[in-house]
């Protein structure tokens, strides 16, 4: 046995002209990897723990990010859905389908007459604003997810939409009332990924079925169109639009708008989630590199001894390689298992809200990358120390490895006493020592980020400031009762706001929302500005950069609106706007040409209060005026599901970052402690007690654990969080950046982690006999 | 010419055969056998249908592919029908080339920037459904492509089945004689450069522009302004007479106030169009509710166009006159009736399907009873006046023991066809108008009957032109055999091509090319 506490084998054999080959070293590195793991032990242990705690962290972050990012896709495949709904007043049947059926690139058809303000009554629930979607014959664009599909001709069959079964207890079976209308029973529970779910939607929706012959005897007012090539649908819907003439209120949405108007609806949550995934992916490589490249350190020794014993590099380096992957196989798998299973829950709770479907057993191709990922990645962090130890004389390697060629540090004269002691230990061995101020950085930015998400969230779903918005309360009230509302004390400014929902002339499954305030509109709004300047006449336009970058505009180019009934109105782009709302698919302009397009429009009133102003007396004067003001909420819903289900999210990802941060000060003292276990000793022997040792040991982890709360905070900062922000939202400025209170609040965490960790492993050192300590190194 | 070729092709083949004496030549002497094997009637028959280097669909064509995109598909090969065919007549055994000649039909050259148009119409959808096209500022350069994709196939004559123009525009007769006279065109009108509702300035969504709406094609209406030189038909061309000719909009006789807004400087737009309808009271409304409602005014909002006198209208005589000059064909009456050898023994006889029409019109609150044909929703038929009837029997019986081929604009009522019918020696009756690819025997007891052939429009999906060659077979009869060509150009053309295919109101939609068997067939007509 050496010092290091590792078998001396001889150098294995070299028979004749096989000295070297390939084959013949991968047997022996992987024989030796095999040695070293079962010589390891503890520290094998101790290693698997470290890359199952941070693979947990992957596994959270892939099933986040991937089922996210895939949702809609995947329920979208499952559902069929159309790649256009076109939604109208009213029609015969045969009338739409005649013109759809003569549309370029259309594969199938299909109809609805969709009845809104329907009265549904059916388990724990009831509504007069229940939506019944009577689907004729033809490809449906829902998915069934529990029992069958309602049946032509059979009368009372009705499908219910999953968030319609969850809120209201609804199971196959039980009985549906539409009023007057007749009863009916649940056959099947549906989703249909063209809105997000009952309750973040408004209305509840169930399906009934009916025949061709009913649908052009009653009309019908939604078309679905499947398209034979959907990348070419743009195609379609131009002509669609030029032979349209006569059919009142069409409106299309394309399945890219739908994904659109989901996001919308689900704020700007699930795009900042996915992005703080992608995030804590990479530190979580990080984490599982720096926890392989310490372990190695750790064997500089034992490496030392090999090279003298004539063991070839690619022997050594293989067998460390070898040793991490074995390691890393079982532990990482274990991790992102895990990992998978905690955040499966409230990501599929997430889905769910938004009626997407969870990936279920999908995910798993992922999960296997991420485990081929961390594998390599574990191996190659084992590998590169070993590499770069074997280029050094076996003498240096054995004089003490990295502590013999450490630097000798100045004295720091500040600290004294044990804790100075500790954080010289600590600094001695510089490897070990920058791996774990990188992992403790890693996991500070991690919970700085989350804490920062979780206030952006706060803020986006309760303080319209964080949309730019500067009014906090709107009425329904004609535009000439502006200035009757402006005389009322405590109001700062109120002025007509007129919003209007239209499609992108020239590309019309892109979505555009337009918003229109006489005079200077940033007295109510003001996005920042990103380019050009704001806007002054009526034909101008201020765009938001994420409708700029869908339908690639630029300053001085033309936006051409086409509005609900067909009119078309056109702005010249004088400005560029950072608007959050809307995923930046917004533009602010004067209401006069848009009310020549679009007369039909009526305004609400939006009041800016003072600041400090009496809300009541606000409220009461508005009340005076006939209206009832509603205060302005923010861009995220509302619902507590949504929001609770992100909470919980967020949760798993800090309690194992918080185990990985508690891992990582745990290991750095444990190897202090064994390996110092001499001076411990000595220490003890000469009178000192727990509370020196535990000193001691705090000294270790404090001088890593600070230089790791300031690296985290900077680097969360000015890298995770601008990284965020514009993977999340690009066209806005949303960089989720910690509070100096939240900062505060991290480092004392941190502290307190340290303080755990060090009286944890002084207690186990002090159970070791000061004669034991003294004898073994 | 192309016979010669062949010839000293087998010829050449065969002295390869013949110089077989090693392995290689062995192996070249099978190729030679294989290749003789094809120089017989049969064979010689197959390749005089097949394309040189044109766009004839025997050897590709043109197909919708269902998303909206015009794609290559390998060609059609001639189908052979054999309705009116004798027992035991076979095509196989067709010898001489009687006649071999092209047709356009229903080209519709349009001055798509003239106020005398009525594009707004289109949204209302049938029967006002061609009134406007995507691509109709490319009809120009479309009818310059089929020409030179006819050239290829070496016509001895290229016949024009009417509808040459669109709106009766003494610019448009201009455009289209100068495409087919060969040379340079001008395509433009008004002031230089495009003034148009296709303008992507337009905010009008229901017209399709193509500098923004998908497809895109930037550019498109300024090249399509562009002078260009047309390769013309480089061979006699005979026209017939369509409606669209002669009245405004396929529709309207020229009026003094229809005149004035042809050559004036205002347009309407933004025109209530469901108000305008109403107005005239009726979807086929006479000249003086036209007059009425001009009188009033549009219900829309006039903007300032440059003015072109060129866009002056014609009156049916000046279009008989400028299209008997242009092609050199006989006659000086109001009617474009006249006869024509394709070859010894082939005689056309072109029958103008309008007088009926002119005469109606010229008559005290005479309408435009006849529904306009191929674009609107009932078809109509031509018919002949009596002394038209006259002449037509006249011509068929000095026709002799030649072959007749009658072409004429409309559909030939039921009348006309039995008079043709009584003549045993006619063997096809060609017609515009539908804008369809069609090809149906048309029996008569007693008489071996016809073919009647209708082709598609140069204007609409699948803007394909048509080339026939006439043979005899043993036993006296004869086979007539037609093919479509697609036309051939530049970037414009194919752009219209994917245009037209796109239309949601244009040929796609209302299956305008045909089954495949009304496009390339090989028709058998039994002895006279």
């Amino acid at each position: 046995m050496t010092s290091a506490g590792v078998r001396a084998r001889p150098a294995p054999r070299r028979p004749g002209g096989r000295v070297g080959s390939p084959g013949a070293t991968a047997r022996s590195a992987l024989g030796e990897g095999v040695a070293l793991l079962r010589s390891g032990g503890r520290r094998s242990l101790l290693a698997a723990a470290g890359v199952a705690l941070a693979a947990t962290m992957l596994g959270t972050a892939v099933t986040v990010g991937w089922s996210l990012q895939t949702g809609f896709d995947r329920a979208a495949a499952a559902a069929d859905l159309p790649d256009v709904i076109a939604r109208f007043d009213r029609e015969r049947r045969s009338e739409v389908e005649g013109r759809l059926r003569a549309l370029p690139n259309v594969a199938a058809v299909a109809f609805r007459t969709e009845i809104r303000r329907a009265q549904i009554t059916a388990g724990t629930g009831t509504t007069d604003r229940g939506v019944v979607e009577v689907v004729g014959p033809g490809r449906r664009g829902y998915a069934i997810v529990a029992g069958r599909d309602v049946r032509e001709g059979s009368d009372g069959d009705v499908v219910v939409e999953r968030g319609v079964a969850r809120a209201w207890g609804l199971h196959l079976g039980d009985p549906v009332s539409f009023g007057r209308f007749g009863t009916g029973r649940v056959v099947g529970i549906a989703v249909g990924p063209d809105n997000v779910a009952y309750p973040l939607a408004s209305a509840p929706r169930v399906y009934v079925a009916t025949n061709a012959a009913t649908q052009e005897r009653f009309g019908v007012n939604v078309a679905m169109v499947w398209a034979r090539d959907p990348s070419r649908v743009d195609i379609t819907l131009q002509q669609a639009r030029a032979t349209s003439f006569g059919i009142t209120d069409l409106r299309f949405i394309t399945r890219d708008g739908v994904r659109i108007l989901l996001d919308r609806a689900a704020g700007i949550v699930l795009a900042l989630l996915v992005a703080f995934a992608v995030i804590v992916l990479g530190a979580a490589g990080v984490m599982l590199g720096v926890a392989a490249h310490a372990d190695v350190q750790r064997r500089l020794q034992t490496i030392g001894v090999q090279r003298a014993l004539g063991f070839p590099r690619a022997t050594i380096v293989g067998a460390h390689a070898a040793r991490a992957a074995l390691i890393a196989v079982p532990s990482a798998a274990a991790g992102l298992a895990l990992g998978a299973l905690l955040a499966a829950g409230p990501t599929g709770d997430l889905l769910a809200t938004l009626n997407e479907l969870a990936p279920g057993a999908a995910l798993a191709g992922p999960l296997a990358i991420a485990l081929a990922a961390c594998v390599a990645l574990v191996a190659a962090a084992s590998a590169w120390p070993a590499l770069r130890a074997t280029s050094r004389s076996p003498v240096a390697l054995l004089r003490g490895g990295e502590v013999a060629v450490a630097a000798r540090r100045p004295r720091d004269r500040r600290l004294a006493g044990p804790l100075r002691l500790g954080a010289r230990l600590a600094v001695t061995r510089r490897g070990r020592f920058a791996g774990t101020v990188l992992v403790l950085g890693t996991c500070v930015a991690i919970v700085a980020l989350l804490l920062a998400l979780a206030s952006l969230l706060v803020a986006l779903r309760d303080d319209p400031g964080a949309l730019g918005k500067r009014y906090d309360t709107t009425v329904s009230l004609p535009a000439s009762s502006a200035a009757a509302v402006r005389r009322i004390p405590g109001v700062q400014a109120a002025a007509p706001r007129y919003e209007v929902q239209g499609a992108d002339s020239y590309a019309l499954g892109e979505p555009v929302r337009l918003v229109a305030f006489p005079g200077d509109h940033t007295v109510f709004e003001a996005p920042p500005l990103a380019s050009g300047r704001r806007l002054r006449a009526n034909d101008e336009a201020e765009v938001g950069v994420g409708l700029a970058d869908a339908l690639n505009l630029r300053l001085g180019g033309t936006l051409a609106v086409q509005l609900e009934g067909g009119g078309e109105v056109r702005f010249r782009i004088v400005g560029l706007v950072r608007a959050l709302d809307d995923e930046g698919r917004i533009a602010y302009v004067r209401p006069a040409r848009l009310l020549r397009a679009a007369s039909w429009l009526s305004p609400q009133i939006a009041v800016r209060t003072r600041p400090g102003a009496n809300q009541k007396r606000v409220s009461d004067g508005l009340l005076a005026l006939g209206a009832t003001p509603v205060a302005v909420g923010g861009a995220t819903s509302d619902n507590a599901r949504l929001l609770d289900t992100l909470a919980a999210l967020l949760r798993v990802v800090a309690g194992v970052t918080a185990l990985v941060c508690l891992y990582a000060l745990v290991q750095a003292l444990a190897l202090v402690a064994l390996e110092r276990r001499q001076t411990i000793a000595l220490l003890r022997a000469t009178g000192a007690g727990l509370r020196t040792v535990a000193l001691l040991l705090a000294g270790v982890v404090l001088a890593a654990a600070i230089p790791a709360i300031v690296l985290g905070l900077v680097v969360e900062r000015f890298a995770l969080a601008p990284a965020v922000g514009a993977l999340a939202a690009g066209y806005a400025d949303l960089a989720p950046r910690a509070s100096a209170g939240q900062a505060l609040l991290i480092a004392v965490g941190v502290l307190v982690l340290c303080a755990i960790a060090a009286a944890v492993v002084a207690r186990r050192a002090m159970r070791v006999s000061i004669v034991s300590g003294l004898r073994r190194e | 010419m192309r016979r010669r070729g062949l010839r000293t092709s087998c010829a050449a083949v065969a002295a390869a055969a013949t110089a077989a004496h090693t392995c290689a030549a062995a192996a070249l002497a099978v190729l030679a056998l294989v290749a003789l094997a094809g120089c017989g009637d049969g064979g010689a028959s197959e390749r005089a249908a097949a394309p040189g280097a044109g766009g004839s669909t025997v050897r590709t064509t043109w197909r919708d592919d269902g998303a909206g995109e015009p794609i290559r598909r390998p060609g059609e090969r001639l189908r052979l029908r054999r309705a009116l065919a004798a027992s035991g007549q076979r095509a196989s055994g067709a010898g001489r080339e009687l006649a071999r000649f092209g047709l356009v039909t229903d080209v519709h050259v349009r001055d798509e920037e003239s106020p005398a148009r009525v594009p707004f119409l289109d949204r209302l959808g049938p029967p006002f459904n061609s009134t406007f096209r995507p691509q109709e500022a490319l009809t120009t350069q479309v009818l310059a492509g089929a020409l030179r994709a006819l050239r290829a196939e070496r016509p001895r004559q290229i016949l024009e089945a009417g509808d040459l123009i669109d709106n009766d525009q003494t610019n448009e007769l201009d455009q289209a004689l100068a495409v087919l006279h060969g040379g340079r065109v001008d395509p433009d009108s008004g002031a230089r450069g495009y003034d148009g509702i296709q303008d992507a300035s337009n905010p009008d969504p229901f017209y399709y522009r193509p500098d923004v709406d998908p497809p895109v094609h930037p550019g498109l209406l300024d090249e399509a302004q562009r002078a260009f030189v047309s390769p013309g038909a480089g061979v006699p061309w005979l026209p017939a007479l369509g409606n669209h000719d002669w009245l405004v909009a396929g529709e309207v006789p020229v009026t003094p106030r229809i005149e004035r807004a042809a050559v004036g400087d205002r347009t309407v737009i933004d025109v209530d169009a469901e108000r305008a309808l109403q107005e005239l009271g009726t979807t086929r409304p006479d000249t003086a509710a036209i007059d009425r409602l001009l009188a009033r005014g549009l219900p829309g909002r006039e903007v300032h166009v440059p003015a072109d006198p060129r866009r002056r209208m014609l009156s049916r005589a000046q279009v008989v006159r400028r299209l008997r000059a242009a092609a050199g064909v006989p006659g000086t009456g109001p009617d474009l009736d006249y006869v024509r050898d394709l070859g010894p023994k082939v005689r056309l006889v072109v029958l103008d399907t309008e007088a009926t029409e002119a005469q109606r019109l010229a008559e005290p609150g005479g309408t435009n009873a006849q529904p306009d044909d191929g674009e609107s929703a009932g078809r109509g038929t031509g018919s002949l006046t009596p002394a038209q009837t006259a002449w037509l029997q006249t011509q068929l019986a000095r026709a002799g023991d030649r072959w007749v081929v009658v072409l004429a604009h409309r559909r030939l009522d039921a009348a006309a066809l039995a008079v043709i019918g009584s003549h045993p020696r006619v063997v096809a009756v060609l017609n515009g108008d539908t804008h369809h690819n069609s090809i149906e025997p048309y029996r008569v007891a007693g008489e071996p009957g016809f073919w009647r052939v209708g082709t598609a429009s140069l204007a609409d999906w699948p803007e394909q032109a048509r080339m026939f060659s006439l043979r005899e077979t043993a036993g006296g009869g004869v086979v007539l055999e037609t093919w479509t060509v697609d036309p051939e150009g530049g970037a414009l053309v194919g752009i219209s091509r994917e245009l037209a295919l796109l239309d949601a109101q244009g040929g796609r939609p209302l299956h305008e090319a045909g089954r495949r068997s009304d496009r390339n067939a090989r028709l058998l007509r039994a002895p006279a």
